[in-house]
Protein backbone atom coordinates (compact mmCIF):
# COMPACT_ATOMS: atom_id res chain seq x y z
CA UNK A 1 0.00 0.00 0.00
CA UNK A 2 1.46 3.39 -0.92
CA UNK A 3 2.21 5.94 1.74
CA UNK A 4 -0.45 8.54 2.33
CA UNK A 5 0.22 12.25 2.55
CA UNK A 6 -0.99 12.19 6.14
CA UNK A 7 1.47 9.45 7.09
CA UNK A 8 4.33 11.30 5.48
CA UNK A 9 3.41 14.65 6.98
CA UNK A 10 3.11 13.07 10.43
CA UNK A 11 6.57 11.55 10.05
CA UNK A 12 8.20 14.83 9.08
CA UNK A 13 6.52 16.85 11.80
CA UNK A 14 7.17 14.20 14.42
CA UNK A 15 10.86 14.12 13.48
CA UNK A 16 11.04 17.85 14.19
CA UNK A 17 9.15 17.49 17.44
CA UNK A 18 11.41 14.70 18.67
CA UNK A 19 14.51 16.76 17.93
CA UNK A 20 12.98 19.79 19.69
CA UNK A 21 12.36 17.60 22.72
CA UNK A 22 15.82 16.06 22.39
CA UNK A 23 14.08 12.72 22.30
CA UNK A 24 16.90 11.25 20.25
CA UNK A 25 15.79 7.64 20.69
CA UNK A 26 12.39 8.63 19.39
CA UNK A 27 14.00 10.37 16.42
CA UNK A 28 16.15 7.37 15.56
CA UNK A 29 13.09 5.11 15.66
CA UNK A 30 11.75 7.18 12.77
CA UNK A 31 14.87 6.41 10.72
CA UNK A 32 15.53 3.45 8.45
CA UNK A 33 18.44 1.10 9.09
CA UNK A 34 20.37 2.67 6.20
CA UNK A 35 19.53 6.24 7.27
CA UNK A 36 21.85 9.03 6.18
CA UNK A 37 21.92 12.58 7.49
CA UNK A 38 23.61 15.64 6.00
CA UNK A 39 23.75 19.34 6.62
CA UNK A 40 24.86 21.38 3.63
CA UNK A 41 25.31 25.05 2.84
CA UNK A 42 26.43 26.93 -0.23
CA UNK A 43 29.48 29.14 0.09
CA UNK A 44 29.31 32.22 -2.15
CA UNK A 45 32.93 32.89 -1.22
CA UNK A 46 34.09 29.52 -2.57
CA UNK A 47 31.36 29.03 -5.16
CA UNK A 48 30.86 25.52 -3.78
CA UNK A 49 28.37 23.45 -1.87
CA UNK A 50 29.78 22.58 1.54
CA UNK A 51 29.00 19.58 3.71
CA UNK A 52 28.82 20.57 7.36
CA UNK A 53 27.70 17.23 8.74
CA UNK A 54 27.56 13.83 7.04
CA UNK A 55 26.55 10.82 9.08
CA UNK A 56 25.23 7.33 8.56
CA UNK A 57 22.86 5.81 11.09
CA UNK A 58 25.65 4.57 13.35
CA UNK A 59 27.45 7.90 13.21
CA UNK A 60 24.25 9.73 14.05
CA UNK A 61 23.67 7.45 17.02
CA UNK A 62 27.20 8.05 18.37
CA UNK A 63 26.85 11.77 17.95
CA UNK A 64 23.47 11.94 19.68
CA UNK A 65 24.61 9.68 22.49
CA UNK A 66 27.56 11.96 23.26
CA UNK A 67 25.60 15.21 23.32
CA UNK A 68 25.23 15.19 27.14
CA UNK A 69 29.03 15.07 27.41
CA UNK A 70 29.45 18.43 25.71
CA UNK A 71 29.34 21.99 26.97
CA UNK A 72 26.45 23.32 24.93
CA UNK A 73 24.68 26.48 23.94
CA UNK A 74 22.17 26.89 26.77
CA UNK A 75 18.49 27.00 25.84
CA UNK A 76 16.29 25.12 23.44
CA UNK A 77 15.48 24.90 19.76
CA UNK A 78 12.07 24.90 18.13
CA UNK A 79 11.81 23.71 14.54
CA UNK A 80 9.03 25.24 12.51
CA UNK A 81 8.31 22.99 9.53
CA UNK A 82 6.12 23.28 6.50
CA UNK A 83 5.86 20.36 4.11
CA UNK A 84 5.83 21.79 0.61
CA UNK A 85 6.13 18.80 -1.71
CA UNK A 86 5.65 15.02 -1.54
CA UNK A 87 6.86 13.41 -4.74
CA UNK A 88 6.53 9.62 -5.12
CA UNK A 89 9.51 8.12 -6.93
CA UNK A 90 8.33 5.63 -9.52
CA UNK A 91 11.55 3.66 -9.49
CA UNK A 92 11.50 2.48 -5.88
CA UNK A 93 8.31 3.70 -4.26
CA UNK A 94 10.17 6.15 -2.01
CA UNK A 95 8.68 9.56 -1.50
CA UNK A 96 10.85 12.63 -1.92
CA UNK A 97 9.69 15.29 0.56
CA UNK A 98 10.64 18.96 0.54
CA UNK A 99 9.91 21.05 3.62
CA UNK A 100 10.88 24.50 4.78
CA UNK A 101 12.66 24.79 8.10
CA UNK A 102 12.97 27.66 10.53
CA UNK A 103 14.85 27.01 13.75
CA UNK A 104 14.16 29.33 16.66
CA UNK A 105 16.46 29.38 19.65
CA UNK A 106 15.15 30.37 23.07
CA UNK A 107 17.76 31.18 25.68
CA UNK A 108 17.53 30.65 29.42
CA UNK A 109 16.19 34.16 29.91
CA UNK A 110 13.29 33.32 27.62
CA UNK A 111 14.46 35.41 24.67
CA UNK A 112 13.78 33.82 21.29
CA UNK A 113 15.50 34.57 18.02
CA UNK A 114 15.66 33.06 14.58
CA UNK A 115 18.65 30.74 14.60
CA UNK A 116 18.59 29.19 11.15
CA UNK A 117 16.56 29.01 7.96
CA UNK A 118 16.71 26.23 5.42
CA UNK A 119 15.01 23.23 3.89
CA UNK A 120 14.62 19.59 4.77
CA UNK A 121 15.08 17.36 1.75
CA UNK A 122 13.91 13.93 2.89
CA UNK A 123 13.50 10.53 1.32
CA UNK A 124 10.80 8.49 2.99
CA UNK A 125 10.37 4.73 2.67
CA UNK A 126 7.70 2.30 3.78
CA UNK A 127 9.12 -0.17 6.25
CA UNK A 128 7.06 -2.79 8.11
CA UNK A 129 3.92 -0.87 7.34
CA UNK A 130 5.07 2.52 8.59
CA UNK A 131 6.96 5.36 6.94
CA UNK A 132 10.61 5.92 7.88
CA UNK A 133 13.25 8.48 7.03
CA UNK A 134 15.76 6.98 4.64
CA UNK A 135 17.73 10.19 4.33
CA UNK A 136 17.58 13.78 5.47
CA UNK A 137 19.54 16.62 3.98
CA UNK A 138 19.29 19.95 5.76
CA UNK A 139 20.05 22.59 3.16
CA UNK A 140 20.88 25.68 5.15
CA UNK A 141 20.38 29.21 3.89
CA UNK A 142 21.78 30.54 7.16
CA UNK A 143 25.55 30.28 7.41
CA UNK A 144 26.19 32.35 10.50
CA UNK A 145 25.08 30.16 13.35
CA UNK A 146 26.48 31.89 16.41
CA UNK A 147 28.22 29.33 18.57
CA UNK A 148 27.09 26.49 16.32
CA UNK A 149 25.20 23.51 17.65
CA UNK A 150 25.96 20.07 19.01
CA UNK A 151 22.43 19.02 18.18
CA UNK A 152 21.69 18.35 14.51
CA UNK A 153 18.97 20.56 13.07
CA UNK B 1 38.37 32.18 51.10
CA UNK B 2 36.19 34.65 49.26
CA UNK B 3 37.42 38.19 48.69
CA UNK B 4 36.05 41.64 49.55
CA UNK B 5 35.41 44.30 46.90
CA UNK B 6 38.74 45.90 47.73
CA UNK B 7 40.58 42.62 47.44
CA UNK B 8 38.73 41.72 44.23
CA UNK B 9 39.60 44.98 42.49
CA UNK B 10 43.14 45.30 43.82
CA UNK B 11 45.99 44.79 41.42
CA UNK B 12 46.93 41.11 41.51
CA UNK B 13 50.13 40.33 43.38
CA UNK B 14 51.73 39.10 40.22
CA UNK B 15 54.37 40.24 37.79
CA UNK B 16 53.10 42.74 35.23
CA UNK B 17 53.15 40.16 32.47
CA UNK B 18 51.23 37.57 34.48
CA UNK B 19 47.85 39.27 34.21
CA UNK B 20 45.95 41.64 31.97
CA UNK B 21 43.34 44.23 32.78
CA UNK B 22 39.91 43.22 31.52
CA UNK B 23 39.73 46.65 29.86
CA UNK B 24 41.98 45.29 27.11
CA UNK B 25 38.85 43.42 26.03
CA UNK B 26 36.15 45.98 26.73
CA UNK B 27 37.33 49.57 26.32
CA UNK B 28 36.23 51.31 23.08
CA UNK B 29 39.34 53.49 23.02
CA UNK B 30 41.59 50.47 23.35
CA UNK B 31 39.68 48.78 20.57
CA UNK B 32 40.12 51.69 18.17
CA UNK B 33 43.79 51.94 19.03
CA UNK B 34 44.25 48.21 18.38
CA UNK B 35 42.67 48.56 14.98
CA UNK B 36 45.12 51.31 14.10
CA UNK B 37 48.30 50.13 15.79
CA UNK B 38 48.00 46.35 15.49
CA UNK B 39 45.43 45.24 12.95
CA UNK B 40 46.29 47.84 10.33
CA UNK B 41 50.00 47.59 11.04
CA UNK B 42 50.70 43.85 10.85
CA UNK B 43 50.36 41.04 8.32
CA UNK B 44 46.89 39.54 8.17
CA UNK B 45 45.76 36.26 6.62
CA UNK B 46 43.26 37.22 3.91
CA UNK B 47 42.43 34.05 1.99
CA UNK B 48 43.96 30.96 0.38
CA UNK B 49 45.35 30.87 -3.14
CA UNK B 50 42.82 28.19 -4.11
CA UNK B 51 40.11 30.82 -3.70
CA UNK B 52 41.50 32.66 -6.74
CA UNK B 53 42.70 29.85 -9.00
CA UNK B 54 42.65 31.54 -12.40
CA UNK B 55 43.68 34.90 -13.75
CA UNK B 56 41.28 37.75 -13.05
CA UNK B 57 39.61 35.78 -10.25
CA UNK B 58 38.89 38.08 -7.34
CA UNK B 59 37.87 37.75 -3.71
CA UNK B 60 36.60 40.44 -1.41
CA UNK B 61 37.32 40.35 2.30
CA UNK B 62 37.25 42.78 5.18
CA UNK B 63 40.18 43.63 7.38
CA UNK B 64 40.21 46.00 10.35
CA UNK B 65 37.04 47.61 9.06
CA UNK B 66 38.44 48.16 5.57
CA UNK B 67 36.93 46.49 2.49
CA UNK B 68 39.65 44.72 0.52
CA UNK B 69 39.65 43.16 -2.94
CA UNK B 70 42.29 40.60 -3.92
CA UNK B 71 42.84 39.57 -7.50
CA UNK B 72 44.82 36.99 -9.46
CA UNK B 73 46.59 39.12 -12.03
CA UNK B 74 47.01 38.42 -15.70
CA UNK B 75 50.60 37.37 -14.90
CA UNK B 76 49.48 34.94 -12.20
CA UNK B 77 50.44 36.96 -9.13
CA UNK B 78 48.16 38.33 -6.45
CA UNK B 79 47.44 42.00 -5.84
CA UNK B 80 45.22 43.62 -3.25
CA UNK B 81 43.53 46.98 -2.99
CA UNK B 82 41.29 48.84 -0.62
CA UNK B 83 37.93 48.19 -2.23
CA UNK B 84 36.79 51.77 -2.16
CA UNK B 85 36.23 54.02 -5.16
CA UNK B 86 38.68 56.91 -5.45
CA UNK B 87 35.77 59.18 -6.34
CA UNK B 88 33.18 59.01 -3.55
CA UNK B 89 34.23 55.91 -1.62
CA UNK B 90 31.57 53.43 -2.71
CA UNK B 91 32.59 49.81 -2.44
CA UNK B 92 33.67 48.98 -5.98
CA UNK B 93 33.56 45.16 -6.02
CA UNK B 94 30.54 43.92 -4.14
CA UNK B 95 30.51 40.18 -4.82
CA UNK B 96 32.46 37.87 -2.49
CA UNK B 97 34.13 36.25 -5.49
CA UNK B 98 34.10 36.40 -9.27
CA UNK B 99 36.15 36.93 -12.37
CA UNK B 100 36.54 40.26 -14.12
CA UNK B 101 39.17 42.20 -15.99
CA UNK B 102 37.66 45.49 -14.95
CA UNK B 103 35.71 46.71 -11.97
CA UNK B 104 33.15 49.42 -12.50
CA UNK B 105 31.85 51.36 -9.53
CA UNK B 106 28.07 51.15 -9.44
CA UNK B 107 27.68 54.73 -8.23
CA UNK B 108 29.21 56.96 -10.94
CA UNK B 109 30.86 54.38 -13.20
CA UNK B 110 34.50 55.11 -12.45
CA UNK B 111 36.25 51.97 -13.66
CA UNK B 112 39.45 50.24 -12.57
CA UNK B 113 41.59 47.46 -13.98
CA UNK B 114 43.14 44.64 -11.96
CA UNK B 115 46.32 46.63 -11.54
CA UNK B 116 44.30 49.18 -9.62
CA UNK B 117 44.50 51.80 -12.36
CA UNK B 118 41.54 54.06 -12.94
CA UNK B 119 40.80 53.46 -16.62
CA UNK B 120 37.54 55.31 -17.08
CA UNK B 121 35.73 58.34 -15.68
CA UNK B 122 32.57 59.21 -17.56
CA UNK B 123 32.91 62.67 -19.16
CA UNK B 124 36.36 63.11 -17.69
CA UNK B 125 36.69 66.60 -19.22
CA UNK B 126 34.55 67.89 -16.39
CA UNK B 127 37.46 67.39 -14.02
CA UNK B 128 40.02 69.23 -16.16
CA UNK B 129 39.42 72.58 -14.52
CA UNK B 130 40.19 71.00 -11.12
CA UNK B 131 43.32 69.41 -12.56
CA UNK B 132 42.11 65.89 -11.84
CA UNK B 133 42.61 63.05 -14.27
CA UNK B 134 42.28 59.30 -14.08
CA UNK B 135 46.04 58.75 -14.00
CA UNK B 136 46.19 59.97 -10.43
CA UNK B 137 43.01 58.28 -9.23
CA UNK B 138 43.91 54.61 -8.94
CA UNK B 139 42.86 52.36 -6.09
CA UNK B 140 44.95 52.26 -2.93
CA UNK B 141 47.16 49.20 -3.21
CA UNK B 142 47.78 46.96 -0.22
CA UNK B 143 50.93 44.92 0.34
CA UNK B 144 50.64 41.19 -0.30
CA UNK B 145 52.75 38.29 0.95
CA UNK B 146 52.20 34.63 0.08
CA UNK B 147 53.42 31.63 2.02
CA UNK B 148 52.42 27.98 1.50
CA UNK B 149 49.34 29.04 -0.45
CA UNK B 150 48.21 31.45 2.25
CA UNK B 151 47.74 35.04 1.14
CA UNK B 152 48.49 37.75 3.68
CA UNK B 153 47.92 41.49 3.38
CA UNK B 154 49.34 44.46 5.22
CA UNK B 155 47.74 47.90 5.25
CA UNK B 156 50.93 49.46 6.53
CA UNK B 157 53.23 50.35 3.64
CA UNK B 158 56.07 50.92 6.10
CA UNK B 159 55.49 47.75 8.13
CA UNK B 160 57.89 44.84 8.53
CA UNK B 161 58.76 42.99 5.32
CA UNK B 162 56.71 39.80 5.05
CA UNK B 163 59.62 37.34 5.41
CA UNK B 164 61.09 39.27 8.31
CA UNK B 165 57.74 39.47 10.11
CA UNK B 166 57.07 35.73 10.02
CA UNK B 167 60.66 34.44 10.05
CA UNK B 168 60.65 30.68 10.64
CA UNK B 169 57.15 30.53 12.08
CA UNK B 170 55.92 28.32 9.25
CA UNK B 171 58.66 25.71 9.63
CA UNK B 172 56.39 22.91 10.88
CA UNK B 173 53.94 23.60 8.08
CA UNK B 174 56.41 23.45 5.19
CA UNK B 175 55.85 19.73 4.56
CA UNK B 176 52.12 19.77 5.31
CA UNK B 177 51.23 22.73 3.13
CA UNK B 178 54.14 22.89 0.74
CA UNK B 179 54.29 19.38 -0.72
CA UNK B 180 50.95 19.06 -2.46
CA UNK B 181 48.60 21.76 -3.61
CA UNK B 182 45.80 22.31 -1.10
CA UNK B 183 42.37 23.80 -1.55
CA UNK B 184 39.67 25.18 0.69
CA UNK B 185 36.55 23.03 0.95
CA UNK B 186 34.99 24.66 3.99
CA UNK B 187 34.50 28.29 4.87
CA UNK B 188 32.21 29.60 7.50
CA UNK B 189 31.94 32.80 9.45
CA UNK B 190 30.18 33.52 12.65
CA UNK B 191 29.82 36.53 14.90
CA UNK B 192 30.62 35.75 18.50
CA UNK B 193 29.90 37.97 21.48
CA UNK B 194 33.47 38.25 22.66
CA UNK B 195 36.63 40.23 22.05
CA UNK B 196 38.91 39.10 19.22
CA UNK B 197 41.80 38.45 21.63
CA UNK B 198 39.66 36.17 23.77
CA UNK B 199 39.06 34.10 20.67
CA UNK B 200 42.75 33.97 19.80
CA UNK B 201 43.55 33.00 23.38
CA UNK B 202 41.70 29.72 22.82
CA UNK B 203 44.51 28.86 20.43
CA UNK B 204 47.31 30.17 22.65
CA UNK B 205 46.65 28.21 25.81
CA UNK B 206 45.98 24.54 25.73
CA UNK B 207 44.63 23.71 29.16
CA UNK B 208 41.18 24.93 28.18
CA UNK B 209 41.04 21.47 26.57
CA UNK B 210 39.36 20.48 29.85
CA UNK B 211 36.36 22.14 28.21
CA UNK B 212 36.31 19.72 25.30
CA UNK B 213 34.91 16.24 25.73
CA UNK B 214 36.75 15.00 22.66
CA UNK B 215 40.11 16.53 23.59
CA UNK B 216 39.96 15.24 27.15
CA UNK B 217 39.74 11.76 25.70
CA UNK B 218 41.93 11.83 22.63
CA UNK B 219 44.64 14.24 23.81
CA UNK B 220 44.70 14.94 27.54
CA UNK B 221 44.66 11.26 28.37
CA UNK B 222 48.21 11.00 26.93
CA UNK B 223 51.33 11.99 28.89
CA UNK B 224 52.68 13.34 25.63
CA UNK B 225 50.05 16.07 25.80
CA UNK B 226 51.72 17.62 28.87
CA UNK B 227 55.30 17.18 27.72
CA UNK B 228 54.98 19.24 24.55
CA UNK B 229 56.79 22.55 24.57
CA UNK B 230 55.96 25.96 23.25
CA UNK B 231 58.32 27.54 20.79
CA UNK B 232 57.98 31.27 20.47
CA UNK B 233 59.41 33.01 17.42
CA UNK B 234 60.32 36.67 17.01
CA UNK B 235 57.25 38.88 16.58
CA UNK B 236 55.30 36.52 18.82
CA UNK B 237 54.32 33.68 16.56
CA UNK B 238 54.22 30.34 18.33
CA UNK B 239 54.00 26.59 17.92
CA UNK B 240 53.72 23.55 20.13
CA UNK B 241 55.65 20.34 19.71
CA UNK B 242 53.50 18.08 17.48
CA UNK B 243 51.79 15.14 19.18
CA UNK B 244 49.80 12.04 18.28
CA UNK B 245 46.14 12.15 19.22
CA UNK B 246 44.17 8.95 19.87
CA UNK B 247 40.97 9.47 17.94
CA UNK B 248 39.97 5.85 18.43
CA UNK B 249 39.38 6.52 22.12
CA UNK B 250 36.03 8.14 21.34
CA UNK B 251 33.60 5.76 19.74
CA UNK B 252 32.48 7.03 16.38
CA UNK B 253 35.56 9.13 15.58
CA UNK B 254 37.40 6.29 13.86
CA UNK B 255 41.15 6.50 13.30
CA UNK B 256 43.33 8.89 11.36
CA UNK B 257 45.96 6.50 10.12
CA UNK B 258 45.30 6.89 6.42
CA UNK B 259 45.06 9.86 4.09
CA UNK B 260 47.29 11.91 6.38
CA UNK B 261 48.42 15.21 4.92
CA UNK B 262 52.03 15.30 3.66
CA UNK B 263 54.57 15.07 6.46
CA UNK B 264 52.06 14.11 9.13
CA UNK B 265 52.13 10.76 10.89
CA UNK B 266 48.90 8.95 11.86
CA UNK B 267 46.92 10.99 14.36
CA UNK B 268 49.49 13.81 14.40
CA UNK B 269 48.40 17.22 15.62
CA UNK B 270 50.23 20.47 14.89
CA UNK B 271 49.36 24.06 15.65
CA UNK B 272 50.88 27.38 14.57
CA UNK B 273 49.74 30.72 16.00
CA UNK B 274 50.49 33.84 14.00
CA UNK B 275 50.38 37.21 15.72
CA UNK B 276 47.93 38.79 16.05
CA UNK B 277 44.91 36.69 15.12
CA UNK B 278 45.48 33.66 12.88
CA UNK B 279 45.96 29.99 13.74
CA UNK B 280 46.68 26.99 11.54
CA UNK B 281 45.78 23.61 13.00
CA UNK B 282 46.49 20.20 11.49
CA UNK B 283 44.58 17.13 12.64
CA UNK B 284 46.42 14.42 10.69
CA UNK B 285 44.11 14.33 7.69
CA UNK B 286 42.76 17.83 7.60
CA UNK B 287 43.88 21.39 8.11
CA UNK B 288 42.07 24.43 9.46
CA UNK B 289 42.92 28.10 9.10
CA UNK B 290 41.26 30.18 11.78
CA UNK B 291 41.23 33.96 11.68
CA UNK B 292 39.01 36.76 12.90
CA UNK B 293 37.90 40.30 12.28
CA UNK B 294 37.19 42.55 15.20
CA UNK B 295 33.82 44.28 14.87
CA UNK B 296 33.67 46.02 18.24
CA UNK B 297 35.21 45.43 21.66
CA UNK B 298 32.70 42.67 22.35
CA UNK B 299 31.91 41.35 18.89
CA UNK B 300 34.19 39.36 16.62
CA UNK B 301 33.64 37.80 13.24
CA UNK B 302 35.38 34.43 13.35
CA UNK B 303 36.28 32.95 9.97
CA UNK B 304 37.35 29.35 9.56
CA UNK B 305 38.52 27.38 6.58
CA UNK B 306 38.99 23.66 6.13
CA UNK B 307 41.53 22.46 3.55
CA UNK B 308 42.20 19.21 1.73
CA UNK B 309 44.37 18.10 -1.16
CA UNK B 310 43.48 19.57 -4.52
CA UNK B 311 42.44 16.96 -7.07
CA UNK B 312 41.92 14.12 -4.59
CA UNK B 313 39.14 11.59 -5.19
CA UNK B 314 35.59 12.34 -4.09
CA UNK B 315 35.84 9.47 -1.61
CA UNK B 316 39.01 10.87 -0.01
CA UNK B 317 37.58 14.34 0.08
CA UNK B 318 34.43 13.18 1.84
CA UNK B 319 36.45 11.38 4.50
CA UNK B 320 38.52 14.50 5.01
CA UNK B 321 35.37 16.62 5.26
CA UNK B 322 33.96 14.21 7.83
CA UNK B 323 37.15 14.41 9.87
CA UNK B 324 37.00 18.20 9.68
CA UNK B 325 33.39 18.25 10.83
CA UNK B 326 33.96 15.98 13.80
CA UNK B 327 35.74 18.86 15.55
CA UNK B 328 35.25 22.01 13.53
CA UNK B 329 32.58 23.89 11.66
CA UNK B 330 29.23 25.00 13.11
CA UNK B 331 28.25 21.41 13.90
CA UNK B 332 31.66 20.25 15.06
CA UNK B 333 32.03 19.06 18.64
CA UNK B 334 34.70 21.58 19.66
CA UNK B 335 33.84 24.89 18.05
CA UNK B 336 30.56 25.50 19.92
CA UNK B 337 32.30 24.75 23.21
CA UNK B 338 35.01 27.34 22.56
CA UNK B 339 32.38 29.95 21.67
CA UNK B 340 30.27 29.25 24.75
CA UNK B 341 33.41 29.59 26.92
CA UNK B 342 34.68 32.88 25.51
CA UNK B 343 31.19 34.39 25.56
CA UNK B 344 31.01 33.48 29.25
CA UNK B 345 34.27 35.41 29.80
CA UNK B 346 32.97 38.40 27.88
CA UNK B 347 29.79 38.48 29.97
CA UNK B 348 31.85 38.84 33.15
CA UNK B 349 34.22 41.40 31.71
CA UNK B 350 31.59 43.53 30.00
CA UNK B 351 30.78 45.85 32.88
CA UNK B 352 33.83 45.27 34.98
CA UNK B 353 32.52 42.45 37.19
CA UNK B 354 35.86 40.84 36.54
CA UNK B 355 38.89 43.10 36.54
CA UNK B 356 41.78 40.91 35.52
CA UNK B 357 42.69 37.87 33.48
CA UNK B 358 45.37 35.68 34.98
CA UNK B 359 48.16 34.28 32.79
CA UNK B 360 50.51 33.13 35.51
CA UNK B 361 50.99 29.44 34.79
CA UNK B 362 54.67 28.54 34.46
CA UNK B 363 55.65 25.06 33.40
CA UNK B 364 59.07 25.25 31.75
CA UNK B 365 57.47 26.18 28.43
CA UNK B 366 55.49 22.95 28.43
CA UNK B 367 52.02 22.87 26.98
CA UNK B 368 50.22 24.10 30.12
CA UNK B 369 52.52 27.11 30.40
CA UNK B 370 50.93 30.50 29.68
CA UNK B 371 54.14 31.52 27.92
CA UNK B 372 52.59 32.32 24.56
CA UNK B 373 49.80 34.31 26.20
CA UNK B 374 52.36 36.36 28.10
CA UNK B 375 54.41 36.85 24.95
CA UNK B 376 51.27 37.92 23.07
CA UNK B 377 50.44 40.62 25.61
CA UNK B 378 54.04 41.77 25.75
CA UNK B 379 53.92 42.24 21.99
CA UNK B 380 50.48 43.83 22.27
CA UNK B 381 51.81 46.26 24.89
CA UNK B 382 54.67 47.28 22.62
CA UNK B 383 52.40 47.95 19.65
CA UNK B 384 49.91 49.78 21.85
CA UNK B 385 52.44 51.80 23.84
CA UNK B 386 50.81 50.81 27.13
CA UNK B 387 50.92 47.77 29.37
CA UNK B 388 48.15 45.22 29.06
CA UNK B 389 48.09 45.06 32.85
CA UNK B 390 47.06 48.72 33.07
CA UNK B 391 46.28 50.02 29.60
CA UNK B 392 44.14 52.99 30.56
CA UNK B 393 46.69 54.71 32.72
CA UNK B 394 48.22 56.32 29.69
CA UNK B 395 45.09 57.28 27.77
CA UNK B 396 44.95 61.09 27.47
CA UNK B 397 42.52 62.66 29.93
CA UNK B 398 41.46 59.39 31.47
CA UNK B 399 42.14 57.55 34.65
CA UNK B 400 41.61 53.96 35.59
CA UNK B 401 38.77 54.91 37.91
CA UNK B 402 36.98 56.98 35.30
CA UNK B 403 36.97 54.17 32.86
CA UNK B 404 35.79 51.31 35.01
Amino acid sequence: MPLTDNQIGALIYRSGLFMDEENFDGFMQLCASDFRYQITAYSPELGKEMIWLNLDREGMEHLLKNIPNHVRLPGSFLRNLNVYLMEPQQANGDVHVTSSLLVIHTDLEGASRLYAAGMYIDDVVLSSGSPQLKSRTVKLATRQLGPGSHVPL
Amino acid sequence: MSRSAHEWTARPRLQDDEFVSSTVYTHPGIFELEQERIKRATWKFACHESELPTRFDFRTVEHAGYPIVLVRTEEGGIRAFINSCSHRAATVVRAPRGNAEQWRCLFHAWTYDTRGRCIAMPRASGYEQAGLCKDGMGLREVKVGIKLGMIFINLNDEGSPFDEYFGDAFEILEDVMGTKELEVFHLHKTVINANWKQWFETNMEIYHEYLHFLNRNIAMSNDEFYERRWKIYPNCHGTLTPMKQRYERVKGLGRRDERTLPGLTPGEFRVVDLFPDTTILCRATVLRIDTSNAISPNQTLVEQRGLGIKGESAEDRLIRINHHNQFWGPFGRNLPEDVVAVEAVEKSNRCGASRYGIMARHDEMKSLDDALMRAFYKEWSEYMGRPASNPLGALPGETNAANR
